[in-house]
């Protein structure tokens, strides 16, 4: 459920900016699921659950969009940030690990690159803009980004296979 | 989309950089449901980019540069113990402690050597204009040994050293003793020696001119 949880926070937040409409939709989708899989035929193709459960959160997420098209939706006035609702010490403490973690990679860049990833995810400017400021195209920030998961990612693994079973990932997505 | 595609086409920073179209969006989230690896790779990623924010939104300082980070000057009294002060200072005073020590040994080497200096002999009982010879020796000057006459009326010799050109060059005062024959070392001067003016000093400080004796330097053989 957490492995899920995750992709689907990841899938809604480019698509909700609600906090409250994730998580609506998140939980809808997973109740829809389990009352699939608990149904009498449960799935057809057990190792296709993923699609199945990125297939019921298209779903749900359709249906939002007409509700919220009905209702005045105060989405947009919410309070963007993601509060961190199920972090545990021990999450914390993996948080931690890898706020490190990124700072060390992040002291491994050049003044050039931090600025670049600074003014692209910190302040959310536009893309091209920021490009042409710096001097560099689209594909310079793709590997830039990728380099740095690749740096990232075996502290990742690491806290992935550490946690017990059904935490959600450490810091918030 | 299959799992060589996504890698192939680094779907997971295209994805994370909103720079999809709609229809390739729902093809790697399709695939992404289904694949651990791309699964992964996206949460890393995602993880990377919002630590990167929190370590990001902080001051400047908390991320060193590795250009140049500028340090604020520490004010006041202990401004000046600041690295980027006090490194220059201190390798100057280390070259200044080294340049001393060498000079120090090299002046106390050559105080403690002997050394034999040319004498020139002034009485000054005898008024004559007979030059008094003084053999060149280059760096270290001369000594100067005075016959002071019997009778005891001063309490010291004034001593004025004028160049050939008629500069004064040197002047000292020695005191009167019990001996008949002073001596004090003239160092060397600037300019030829021309004339040495001896003024003798009364206890009442009155100055009685003792002679003018001309002094002529000579080659040393």
């Amino acid at each position: 459920m957490a492995y899920f949880s995750e992709l689907i926070q990841l899938k809604l937040r480019s698509r909700l900016n609600s906090p409250q409409a994730i998580d609506d939709v998140r939980q809808e989708t997973f109740a829809r699921v389990f009352v699939a899989l608990r149904g009498e035929g449960g799935i057809r193709q057990p190792e296709r659950l993923g699609a199945f459960v990125n297939s019921i959160c298209n779903n749900v997420l359709l249906e939002h969009y007409r509700a919220s098209s009905r209702h005045s939706s105060l989405e947009d006035e919410e309070d963007k940030d993601f509060p961190a609702t199920n972090v545990d010490i021990f999450g914390a403490v993996v948080a931690k690990q890898m706020e490190g973690k990124v700072r060390e990679i992040l002291e491994e860049l050049s003044e050039k690159d931090r600025r670049l990833l600074r003014e692209v995810f910190l302040e959310e400017r536009d893309k091209d803009d920021v490009c042409r400021d710096f001097g560099v195209d689209r594909d310079y920030l793709r590997v830039l980004l990728h380099r740095a998961k690749q740096s990232f990612k075996s502290l990742y693994l690491k806290s992935m296979e550490a946690r017990p079973p059904g935490v959600a990932a450490a810091g918030k997505l | 989309m299959d799992h060589n595609q996504a890698v192939r086409e680094k779907a997971t920073e295209r994805y994370l950089l909103n720079e999809l179209d709609p229809g390739v969006r729902d093809q790697f989230e399709e695939h992404l449901f289904d694949c651990q690896d791309c699964a992964l790779d996206l949460r890393a990623a995602a993880m990377f980019v919002e630590q990167s924010k929190v370590v990001l939104s902080e001051k400047p300082e908390a991320v060193p540069a590795r250009v140049h980070v500028a340090v604020p000057a520490p004010s006041g009294w202990f401004g000046w113990m600041r690295p980027a002060f006090a490194a220059p200072v201190l390798a100057l005073l280390l070259v200044v402690i080294g340049y001393q020590g060498v000079t120090n040994a090299r002046l106390h080497r050559a105080a403690n050597t002997p050394r034999v200096l040319p004498l020139a002999t002034i009485n000054l009982d005898v008024r004559g204009s007979e030059p008094v010879p003084v053999q060149a020796h280059g760096e270290h000057g001369f000594v100067l040994s005075l016959n002071v006459p019997p009778k005891r009326a001063y309490s010291s010799y004034k001593l004025d050293l004028y160049s050939a050109q008629g500069t004064l060059e040197w002047s000292d005062s020695i005191p009167a003793t019990a001996e008949d024959s002073l001596s004090v070392v003239v160092p060397e001067i600037d300019h030829e020696p021309g004339t040495l003016v001896v003024s003798g000093i009364t206890e009442a400080g009155k100055s009685d001119d003792l002679g003018r004796h001309p002094i002529e330097l000579q080659s040393q053989k």
